[in-house]
């Protein structure tokens, strides 16, 4: 057995810095010639490291992002999975590569951002200490399928996680239901109160009761189909949350300031990125930080002051004037932008970039699911809209649709040409592109204006 | 003029962005002038069918399939019936289109009984048909090549009297294995495409538009509208799939 560990971990460095010599960041690779080598190395490795787990539909990375900055703060000895390589053959290859050479864990703690479908498996090999759900959205459904099969391997990585505290989202009923279905301790948290005011009318993804299907009624609702829900018929509602934001004191450009209620003791936070979702984002970190046992200061500290993962409201100057680029799956995550882009009171170049690799989606009909009408509305603020990635065709017929003037439409088969474009002109841009494209318009940005390579 | 348009259970059978569809049909006879009505019909929700010229039926999450049974069968399915004979026009997309069909079975043998507007039913599988897809239309529905996605485990096989809407030319179509896409019966058009269908197949979504103000104001003629666009955004998944 001890062979076997250290010739997948063997395998695995040398794979990783071989990699790293071409230049290239593979996190998914040398994880799975690990796990071909030793099928169970993952449970070796982690057996002696105390692991957070982040998963659910949207908010993962920045969550993560948070807890870290949170052991960052506390001295404390850890390691994470920052390159968004949450599948089982990325989350081994990392643990590998903070292991000696005979599988010998280097550091104490792991914050490890997991993929929905990968979570029961991964939960089950590396028995976190706490696991954190953050929401559950309609995504990618030809990958994840429906809701509820999402909803159900969440459930079984958490059952796989019998020591573990879980963190839910009191506002999502899909998330919150998990909680009767366990017998581990939970803390619930939420926003008890609405984050916009004029928000993007959506679909809802569960309009339904999960444990009836009578139809929810809602006190308030801050986006999507997260709020103050309520079951007429059976009863279910929205669990009272330990850890809550209860007044959204102020939404500026760049960050937010909430007062929150943690176990009864009020405080006031700011939390250093824009965006309604990532005051979700940021009240789940306070969960887990209260779920690990941190001082509350050491968190509220970490909220005001991290820096957002790659893609995730990540800005870039472009000489004079600034590009951000927020990371897009599903129309949840889409109609998020498309709030924060109404909030701007500056003239704006968006850009959206859409791809199909399996990493995206392969079916990009979810973009009609996306209120783009929104954007026909803010038509003076909004002069130019550049569409690029492998399915711009899409895009463009969806931004038409949606009631945009296609004289303002601009087509780039490529991104070097959309660089120049956005350079070349003087407003702020905000771009949205899916998982792929972000990975290779990025790439391209970061050389053209200085940034960090995706796997440091 | 104007078109009514019912928009049947939108809040179960939303799946796959099929509500663009909506938004589709609205904008093209915005763009020549012509009003709509678009009425929502959720689950519990009643209105005299009959007053519509033209119904739209999307795609839906197994989740909510009992609620909308119990709906459905609650007479809902009887005017349904009524409007297909009196030849108003359905566009209904994979779930949707299952449910114009007679009955569902599930591969664990359960039954489950639909509409039976159209002589069809539909096989429960394991294995899902998923994927870019492209078929041709026959010439009675516009003849035009139609691009889109498909995600569907059920396997559909027409009856009699029930044309196919089209013949497969890349993907798998109704069951995988007679190549056959989609049905059309009367002015029912059902298919499984994902996309949304429409907007990327404006000549189809012409036809659907054609028939359904012909109907109401016989003589009358769309005008043909820009398409350059949706052309586009057609021939890149059209060229991308005869390349495969």
């Amino acid at each position: 057995m001890k062979l076997k560990v250290f010739l997948a971990v063997f395998a695995c460095k040398l794979t990783i810095k071989l990699l790293r010599l071409l230049g290239r960041g593979g996190t998914a690779i040398p994880g799975k010639i690990a796990l071909r080598i030793c099928p169970d190395l993952l449970f070796q490795l982690a057996k002696d490291v105390k692991c957070v787990v982040v998963t659910g539909t949207n908010g993962k990375t920045t969550s993560s992002r948070i807890i870290e900055e949170i052991y960052v703060k506390a001295e404390a000895s850890y390691f994470a999975n920052r390159s968004g390589a949450n599948l089982i053959n990325g989350i081994t290859s990392i643990f590998i590569e903070n292991s000696t050479l005979t599988g010998k864990p280097k550091k104490e703690n792991a914050v490890i951002e997991c993929d929905e479908a990968a979570s029961k498996e991964v939960c089950r090999l590396i028995n976190p200490a706490v696991v954190l759900v953050t929401n559950v959205f309609r995504d990618q459904l030809d990958r994840y399928g429906e809701v509820s099969g999402t909803l159900e391997n969440i459930l079984i990585g958490i059952k796989n996680s019998p020591r573990a505290v879980v963190c839910l989202n009191s506002d999502c009923s899909l998330t919150a239901s998990i909680a009767e279905q366990i017998p581990n301790r939970v803390i619930f948290y939420g926003v008890d109160v609405p984050i916009y005011k004029n928000p993007v009318s959506e679909v809802s993804d569960a309009p339904h009761c999960i444990k009836c299907k009578h139809e929810y009624e809602y006190s308030y609702r801050t986006f999507g189909h997260l709020g103050g829900f309520c079951c007429p018929d059976c009863g279910y509602k929205r669990p009272e949350p330990q850890v809550s934001v209860t007044d959204i004191l102020s939404t500026e450009l760049s960050f937010t300031k909430v007062r929150v209620q943690v176990f009864g003791e009020d405080d006031v936070i700011t939390i250093n990125l824009p965006g309604g979702y990532n005051i979700y984002n940021a009240v789940g970190a306070l969960a887990v930080s209260e779920a690990v046992g941190f001082r509350r200061m050491l968190a509220k500290d970490a909220i005001a002051s991290f820096t957002c993962g790659f893609g995730r409201m990540e800005e870039f100057d472009l000489g004079g004037h600034s590009a951000r680029i927020i990371l897009v799956k599903n129309p949840a995550g889409a109609n998020q932008v498309l709030n924060y882009l109404a909030g701007l009171s500056a003239e704006t170049v968006f850009v959206c970039c859409l791809n199909d690799n399996s990493a995206d989606g392969k079916d990009v009909s979810w973009v009609w699911d996306a209120n783009f009408e929104k954007l026909a509305d803010m038509s003076e603020l909004i002069p130019e809209i550049y569409v690029s990635g492998i399915r711009s065709g899409d895009m463009a017929v969806r931004l038409k649709y949606a009631g945009i003037d296609e004289d303002k439409l601009r087509i780039f088969d490529d991104y070097d040409e959309l660089i120049d474009a956005m350079k070349n002109q003087s407003l702020p841009v905000i771009i949205m592109p899916t998982y792929t494209a972000m990975m290779d318009l990025r790439a391209k940005m970061s050389t053209a204006f200085g940034g960090k390579e995706f796997w440091e | 003029m104007k078109l009514s348009i019912c928009h049947l259970y939108p809040d179960v059978l939303n799946l796959y962005g099929d509500t663009g569809n909506i938004i589709c049909l609205k904008k093209r006879l915005e763009w020549r002038g012509i009003d709509t009505e678009v009425t929502l019909l959720p689950i519990g929700a009643n209105a005299d069918l009959s007053r519509f010229d033209l119904f739209f039926i999307g795609g839906g999450q197994d989740f909510e399939q009992e609620v909308l049974l119990t709906d459905l069968h609650g007479g809902k399915d009887k005017e349904i019936l009524a409007a297909v004979e009196d030849e108003k026009v359905f566009l209904c997309i994979c779930g949707g289109y299952q449910m114009m069909g007679q009955y569902y079975l599930t591969h664990t043998g359960q039954q489950c009984d639909y509409i039976g507007a159209l002589k069809l039913h539909t096989v429960g599988s394991d294995v899902r048909m998923i994927g870019n897809y492209m078929f041709k239309c026959a010439e009675e529905s516009s003849g035009s090549t139609i691009v889109g996605f498909e995600n569907h485990s059920g396997r559909t096989y027409l009856g009699e009297g029930v044309s196919p809407l089209g013949t497969v030319l890349h993907g798998f179509g109704n069951n995988g294995e007679d190549h056959t896409e989609g049905a059309r019966f009367k002015n029912v058009f059902g298919a499984y495409c994902h996309g949304p269908m429409l907007p990327k197949n404006p000549e189809f979504a012409d036809l659907i538009l054609q028939t359904a103000l012909s109907r109401r104001y016989p003589g009358t003629v769309l005008p043909p509208l820009g398409d350059g666009l949706e052309i586009n955004a057609h021939d890149h998944m059209a060229d991308r799939m005869e390349k495969q």
